[in-house]
């Protein structure tokens, strides 16, 4: 094993090149440039295309194209970047192309933008929140493969913590399994032949060899949502089962929570954490479990109150649920404030409970 | 065990190389490493921070830290509130006349160290941020010190090569302001 110090953001694209990921677009904006970066010094050298877009809508477009021929493809940027792209990715969810977005994000006020579609029609996309940088490395690769397994854009929701801290991390290609063959890409091989495939969000197939049209195609993209929130819930819970309070967090704020609430059980506090890996599809049967029997359901994120809705929908009891996170952002508008931090969590739980 | 520091000053000091150095040595010598770095906008005078931890297993440490074994105060400025992070007993340098030695608590192990003198006196005087590492690091003797002068070396850029001798007296100078007294092994 061999550690190398990497920031987030470098680790990710390490991770990703690592997956296969072998086209990769994005304009740079604060904190997700140091992704783009590494991935414009490393993919060439990998066999791979790594492009500076004019915009995040050209950028979107151009990985639309690439994971529609058949290749392991991404872009990123941070969720100001991501909300000019989600007409590219509500076509790519309709239209069943895999790629993986990066929201390297300067807070977490973009959970409704990752969680609930986010452009038109009826579409989620999978995203996994993860606490820590070597965390986010494993969901970097898994998220490659969940694209592929569903064909389906999906996301990986991060901040300036997991973006710009450097870490020592030993990234090593992971196997989740083997994945259907692209049988669907647009390779160019039936060209001429009158068979040519066709991606085409509203599937009305060709004269020759017609599709099920929206209403069918739709339909079945629905259905297949419906299978995916069944199957990828993802989540990790600790000393719930007697917990009066439960705590609920996601991204780096549950690492932090998790920190708090292990000192306040050791001070003899009946209290647990809850932290939803996948944002979707929330895992609200176990969110359910684990807040069965609790007196206070705590929902600690830095916005105003959006996984909030996720929580109340599923706890065990939602008059139990109170919200103590909050707007939190730093004066230069690229990172937290002073809410996101241990001692400040600590008074926050002490004095909701 | 994992140990922690918070390098605080203002931007130009050095804080964010000195922290990086420190990261990188551990790095290298096949350890656990953080580098939380924390500054704004500003490339000089504003508000730099930085954690640093080091460990022998995954880290599980926090990147904006909670608490800390150590610190480094390059400046008296910006740096309200470290002081009450740092655990009872922690190892802490002052680089004085900037930092004020005797404005710390007093379940604190303080050590002053003009850094800006003593690169002068070395012939460095624009590396007092290693001299700073390198006193700290003979304290705690969290890394090698050739860990130390490798890894600053590594992170020079090639059009700053000719600082790496200035950089490396400038460590030493550090270390040997600090030597003799009773440190901290790590």
């Amino acid at each position: 094993m061999t550690l190398q110090l990497l920031e987030g953001g470098a680790a990710m694209a390490e991770a990703a090149i690592a997956a296969g990921c072998r086209f990769f677009t994005g304009y740079p904006m604060s904190p997700f440039t140091g992704l783009l970066e590494e991935m414009s010094r490393r993919l060439p050298a990998a066999g791979g295309v790594c492009l500076n877009a004019e915009s995040e809508i050209e950028g979107v477009n151009m990985t639309l194209g690439a994971a529609a021929a058949g290749a392991r493809a991404a872009t990123g940027s941070c969720g100001q970047g991501i909300a000019l792209m989600q007409e590219a990715i509500a076509e790519a969810a309709l239209n069943e192309t895999p790629f993986v977005v990066f929201n390297l994000a300067r807070n977490q006020q973009d959970y409704f933008q990752a969680t609930r579609g986010g452009g038109w029609g009826d579409y989620r996309t999978i995203t996994l929140a993860p606490k820590d940088i070597p965390e986010a490395v494993e969901h970097t690769q898994l998220l490659f493969h969940l694209a592929d397994k569903h064909r389906a854009p999906v996301m990986l929701y991060g901040d300036p913590l997991l973006a710009q801290t450097r870490v020592g991390v030993d990234i090593q290609p992971l196997d989740f399994g083997p994945l259907p063959a692209k049988d669907w890409a647009l390779d160019g091989t039936g060209g001429g032949t009158g068979r040519s495939r066709q991606i085409w969000t509203w599937a009305m197939g060709k004269a020759n060899d017609p599709g099920p049209g929206p209403d069918g195609h739709w339909r079945a993209i629905a259905e297949k949502f419906d299978r995916i929130a069944a199957l990828e819930q993802r989540h990790e819970e600790s000393m719930v089962d007697d917990a009066e309070t439960v705590v609920v967090a996601f991204g780096t704020a549950a690492k932090f929570v998790e920190h708090v609430v292990a000192g306040l059980r050791a001070e003899g506090h009946r209290i647990g954490w809850f932290r939803p890996v996948t944002l979707w599809p929330f895992p609200g049967a176990a969110l359910r479990r684990a807040t069965t029997g609790a007196r206070n359901v705590l929902v600690f994120e830095l916005n105003a109150g959006q996984m909030l809705d996720d929580v109340r929908i599923h706890a065990d009891d939602r008059d139990a649920v109170r919200f103590i996170g909050g707007v939190s952002i730093a004066e230069s508008g690229l990172s937290y404030g002073p809410l996101l931090d241990a001692p400040v969590i600590r008074e926050r739980i002490l004095g909701a409970t | 065990m994992e140990r922690e520091l918070i390098v605080t000053g203002v931007g130009g000091q050095g804080i964010q190389l000195l922290a990086k150095t420190l990261a990188l040595a551990a790095t290298r010598e096949g350890r656990y490493a953080m580098l939380a770095a924390d500054y704004g906008g500003e490339m000089r005078g504003g508000p730099s921070k930085a954690g640093v931890v080091v460990g022998d297993a995954p880290l599980q440490a926090l990147p904006i830290l909670p608490s800390a074994w150590s610190a480094i105060f390059a400046h008296h400025r910006f740096s309200e509130g470290v002081q009450d992070r740092l655990r009872t007993g922690a190892i802490v340098v002052a680089n004085t006349p900037l930092v004020d030695p005797g404005g710390f608590r007093a379940d604190l192990r303080v050590f002053a160290v003009d850094a800006t003198g003593t690169a002068k006196a070395a012939e460095a005087p624009q590396a007092s941020g290693f001299v700073l590492l390198g006193a700290y690091n003979a304290l705690t003797e969290l890394v090698q010190p050739a860990s130390l002068a490798a890894a600053m070396e590594e992170l020079l850029p090639p059009y700053r090569r000719q600082h790496a001798p200035a950089n490396a007296r400038a460590i030493e100078a550090g270390a040997a302001a600090v030597a003799g007294v009773a440190g901290v092994p790590a």
